[in-house]
């Protein structure tokens, strides 16, 4: 009896034995599938973030071959400068506007087609991401033509109960509305869908348990729902404002240029006119950097909730 | 209580939603089949009176049409085959093998979607023009050839295939490659189909950063054709313009009729954990 | 503080998701005050439906439900005084063990002292004190079980529903479970209808088992007649272990005769009225009532030992018979070996005819069972 276990204990050890020393090949084959990936974000994405960076301790103009260092002076001037502080007064603007429209509006609405109004969920996801489809440039020129003051629908139309639409390119907070409602026309739909699919997930049986046990509606999506959607909430909260900055870009470009005097411009629009516009690379760096902190802290906030979800669903 | 009604009040906001989002691209394709003065003095006119092909042809005049499309449509596929070529092996890389570092090589993957555009765009903008890619799609799809959210969307797929089966092969004495090859990429058709048409969709549409690298009009995709006929000062000449974006539509909601199904699943995957 | 379980009384009930087949159909069932009824079948067969109904989680497409003699389609959970342990026990996992057993009582107000009293006796009678702070993923199967069976008593209702509320836990916690369910039913005098697939556990638990298949009610009785007397041959086959020995046989001048011509049993001295000659039906046998001898003085017909499992407290045979069939039987004691031929024996008294057509058991007339007259 004992002899045989301990043959079979070798037989098995053996198996293992030439597994752990294999060819170092074997064990490099791993990176050779990481490779192409890895070699793409190290070239455009790590490398290009440390050189921003080191350039945001220069002053520089994108041309000429010399670099003046200046320490922390571009730091300071994100915070000192008034129209820098203007741009990020704004961009906080642009936050809560964004996640109002693109997270609470959507939420608000995945809450109802789940909850409310019995089967036809389908219909309705499929309607509501077409936007998702389109380009942004797209979403500027329709709704630069809806809400034109002059000759658009929506003057036409109000002109019949003589109102006016207001020149809403002349005014900071106006046009930041317009672009705002511009990328919720196109993150809508997707939004939505990933709110319901996380709602979707809550297991059909616990919201029987609290029908059974008499629990009204309301309070079962107060108590139950939403907090088992956490997770999926904080991403798509997350993503409405680390994309949402970035889509507010488009518009922005195309229709206000960040104006009128920075009035609609945020961090992100900011920086890209820093260097390519006004050519203050070192000003556009150390914006980029403040704004890679930013979502940098975002990031930490999604991991931390993604993390506890993974608990969660042990 | 217990059962759900039917709600027709809900019902009926929703609708008034589906007509908000939809209505203006609507009146787009209408507009875009009207002349000048019709689209202005019939603004609400919902089938041109006399439609006419007339903003298309006058499009084709002013811009080389054809060789916008053929420059959209060679970035985006760029795009979408480096993504979804160098998607599919992390993933397997990740789904596969135990290797040391892994997770901090993941997570320092998927922490790249978090990197905002603006932190990268002046070196890779530098770089691109060292490399002689200016006013070139290349120069555009080059930096985009990797994006984590592909990977991990293919990681989620390939966690749906069983273990046993590659197990099983890896058993057989069968080496990865032809395991990755023969096994994986057949059973993940569906969501390199879906993944690849939301890259495809999402690289065709792109705008910021093109608009660094593509400065020369005869390399323009169309967003940008697109953006030059929006005038920030008024007097944009809409038809025309809803002409181009009509084009520039065209091609998604096609892909989207093809593969709804499967782009709204990878859509609700991505959201959960 | 003692309850007494509400009668349900199913009539004429069915259900359809398509509006063509029935998933339910035209159900009678009246369950009575305090009566623990499993509701036992294959997957599939319509009693988690039935469950489901009763519990008011889905509407029936037809027929009626009353819960304490009201038609229950009006009335809300609270009024069906109804309790649910669900298959994978549908915990919050967002709120601990007390949390989950709380979570009702605070939404309908009531009042904290009730709530701490009643829910420690629970907690204490359920060997769950020490868990109540946790959360359902820090538990195992068997303590999730529990708390499921917790929430449903902190209710206090009248009627108790269980869906298959042991089949996610481990085969040896089963027992304490079972007896925990019912000693639960003996405190408490609720009705309580219990939902499973695995005949033993009905066996163990039930007053009265209803077997469902194809969404109708095969038989409901008590676990001794269902085994000694089923009403059907789905009955016959589902309730017991090893299954029931079923041959085709044609019934011909007192005799039953295999395919072959060979005789299966004679019955000429027992009381035979109702079969006809001539005539084509199945006999049931279990295999404990297919007595075995090596002497063939007496018995029905030879066989062949195919094969013996031994598992200590009885022997399982396979046999051989008729050149073509398997049966099996089941003795305490046996020595010969497998390829032996020996003589099987059938119990007349446990011997079960069925129409070979509907398969509808055949009673004999009288005594119910073929008896020397």
């Amino acid at each position: 009896m004992l002899n045989n276990n301990s043959q079979i204990e070798k037989a098995v050890n053996s198996r293992s034995g030439p597994r752990v020393s294999r060819k170092p090949r074997g064990r490099l084959l791993p990176f050779l599938y990481l490779l192409p990936s890895a070699l793409l974000l190290l070239v455009f994405m790590i490398v290009p973030i440390g050189y921003t960076f080191y350039l945001s301790f220069f002053n520089w103009n994108l041309i000429a071959p010399t670099k003046q260092f200046v320490g922390l002076a571009n730091y300071v001037n994100v915070f000192t400068d008034p129209t820098n502080q203007k741009v990020i007064l704004n961009t906080l603007v642009y936050i809560v506007l964004l996640v109002i429209l693109n997270f609470i509006i959507p939420y608000f609405i995945s809450l109802i087609v789940n909850f409310f109004i019995g089967k036809m969920k389908g219909p309705y996801k499929i309607l509501f991401f077409i936007p998702s489809l389109f380009s942004l440039v797209v979403g500027a020129m329709l709704f630069s033509w809806i809400l034109n003051p002059v000759s658009g629908p929506l003057a036409l139309f109000l002109r019949d109960f003589g109102m006016k639409v207001p020149q809403w390119t002349n005014s900071g907070a106006m046009a930041i509305v317009v672009i705002c409602l511009i990328t919720n026309w196109k993150v809508f739909g997707y939004n939505f869908i990933l709110l319901l699919t996380g709602l979707g997930a809550v297991p059909r049986n616990i919201l029987d348990a609290a029908a059974l046990d008499g629990i009204p509606k309301l309070r079962v999506i107060w108590n139950i729902v939403l907090p088992l959607n956490k997770g999926v909430a904080i991403y798509v909260f997350i993503l409405t404002i680390v994309q949402g900055l970035q889509y507010v870009f488009t518009p922005i470009n195309v229709i206000t240029q960040g104006g009128p005097y920075y009035g609609s411009s945020n961090l992100l629009y900011h920086t890209y006119l820093n260097a390519f516009v006004l050519y203050k690379t070192g000003n556009a760096s150390a914006l980029a950097t403040v704004t890679f902190v930013i979502f940098l802290i975002l990031l930490f906030i999604e991991i931390k909730f993604v993390e506890g979800r993974k608990r969660d669903a042990d | 209580m217990l059962t759900e009604k039917r709600n027709w009040g809900w019902h009926i906001l929703l609708i008034l939603i589906i007509l908000a989002i939809m209505l203006p691209v609507v009146f787009m394709i209408s507009n875009s089949f009207k002349t000048l003065q019709e689209s202005y003095h019939s603004i609400l006119q919902l089938i041109p009176s006399q439609p006419t092909l007339g903003n298309y042809l006058t499009l084709n005049k002013q811009i080389n049409l054809l060789r916008m499309v053929a420059n959209t449509f060679l970035m985006a596929m760029i795009v979408t085959l480096g993504k979804v070529g160098t998607g599919l092996l992390a993933a397997y890389a990740f789904q596969n093998f135990h290797f040391k570092g892994k997770r901090l090589i993941y997570f320092i993957f998927v922490a790249t979607i978090f990197v905002p555009f603006t932190t990268v765009m002046i070196p890779n903008y530098l770089l691109i023009a060292k490399m002689n890619l200016l006013n070139n799609v290349i120069g555009v799809a080059l930096p985009q050839m990797c994006d984590a959210t592909g990977i991990m969307l293919f990681i989620k797929a390939m966690e749906k295939i069983p273990s046993s089966l590659t197990e099983s092969a890896k058993v057989d004495g069968i080496p990865s490659r032809r395991i990755f090859m023969n096994i994986i990429i057949p059973l993940l058709k569906p969501s390199i189909i879906s993944v690849g048409a939301i890259f495809f969709i999402n690289s065709w549409n792109e705008y910021v950063w093109p608009t660094l690298v593509l400065k020369d009009k005869s390399s323009f995709t169309l967003p940008l054709a697109l953006q030059n006929y929006i005038s920030s000062e008024g007097g944009t000449n809409f038809p025309l313009a809803m002409a181009l974006a009509v084009i520039m539509i065209v091609p998604p909601l096609l892909i989207y009729m093809v593969f709804q199904k499967y782009i709204l699943n990878s859509i609700s995957s991505s959201g959960l954990k | 503080m003692e309850n007494t379980g509400f009668p349900i009384e199913l009539d004429d009930m069915s259900k359809s998701y398509n509006k063509k087949t029935n998933v339910i159909d035209k159900m009678d069932l009246s369950v009575v005050p305090g009566e623990f009824l499993v509701l036992l079948g294959p997957s599939g067969c319509g009693k988690s439906t039935t469950l489901r109904i009763i519990a008011g989680l889905e509407a029936p497409t037809g027929g009626k439900l009353l819960i304490a003699g009201q038609d229950a389609t009006k009335m809300t959970s609270l009024q069906r005084s109804i309790a649910m342990v669900f298959q994978d026990y549908a915990l919050y996992p967002n709120m601990t063990v007390y949390q989950n057993l709380e979570y009702a009582l605070r939404v309908h107000k009531v009042p904290k002292q009730i709530r701490q009293q009643r829910l420690s006796s629970i907690l204490a009678s359920l060997n769950l004190t020490n868990y109540k702070d946790r959360y359902p993923s820090q538990l195992s199967g068997g303590q999730k079980q529990r708390v499921a069976l917790g929430r449903g008593m902190a209710k206090k209702s009248r009627i108790f529903l269980l869906d298959e509320p042991l089949s996610n836990i481990d085969v040896q916690l089963r027992e304490k479970a079972r007896d925990e369910i019912q000693k639960l039913h003996e405190q408490n005098g609720q009705t309580i209808i219990y939902v499973t697939h695995d005949q033993q556990e009905a066996m163990a638990l039930g007053d009265r088992i209803a077997v469902i298949n194809d969404g109708k009610i095969q038989m409901i009785d008590t676990p001794e007649n269902l085994y000694h007397n089923p009403a059907n041959l789905f009955v016959a086959q589902f309730v017991g272990t090893p299954q029931i020995n079923v041959f085709k046989v044609t019934y011909f001048n007192h005799q039953l005769l295999d395919i072959s011509g060979a005789v299966v049993a004679n019955l000429a001295p027992y009381q035979t009225t109702d079969l006809q000659e001539d005539t084509d039906y199945l006999v049931g046998i279990r295999p404990e009532n297919v007595s075995l001898s090596e002497d063939p003085t007496g018995a029905d017909f030879p066989a062949e030992v195919e094969s013996v499992v031994d598992y200590g407290r009885y022997k399982q045979l396979t046999l051989k018979v008729f050149d073509r069939l398997e049966i099996k039987s089941v003795v305490t004691s046996w020595d010969a070996g497998v390829d032996q031929t020996v003589y099987a024996k059938l119990s007349r008294k446990e011997l079960l005819l069925f129409d070979a057509q509907n398969h509808e058991r055949i009673e004999a007339n009288q005594n119910s069972k073929y008896e020397l007259e």
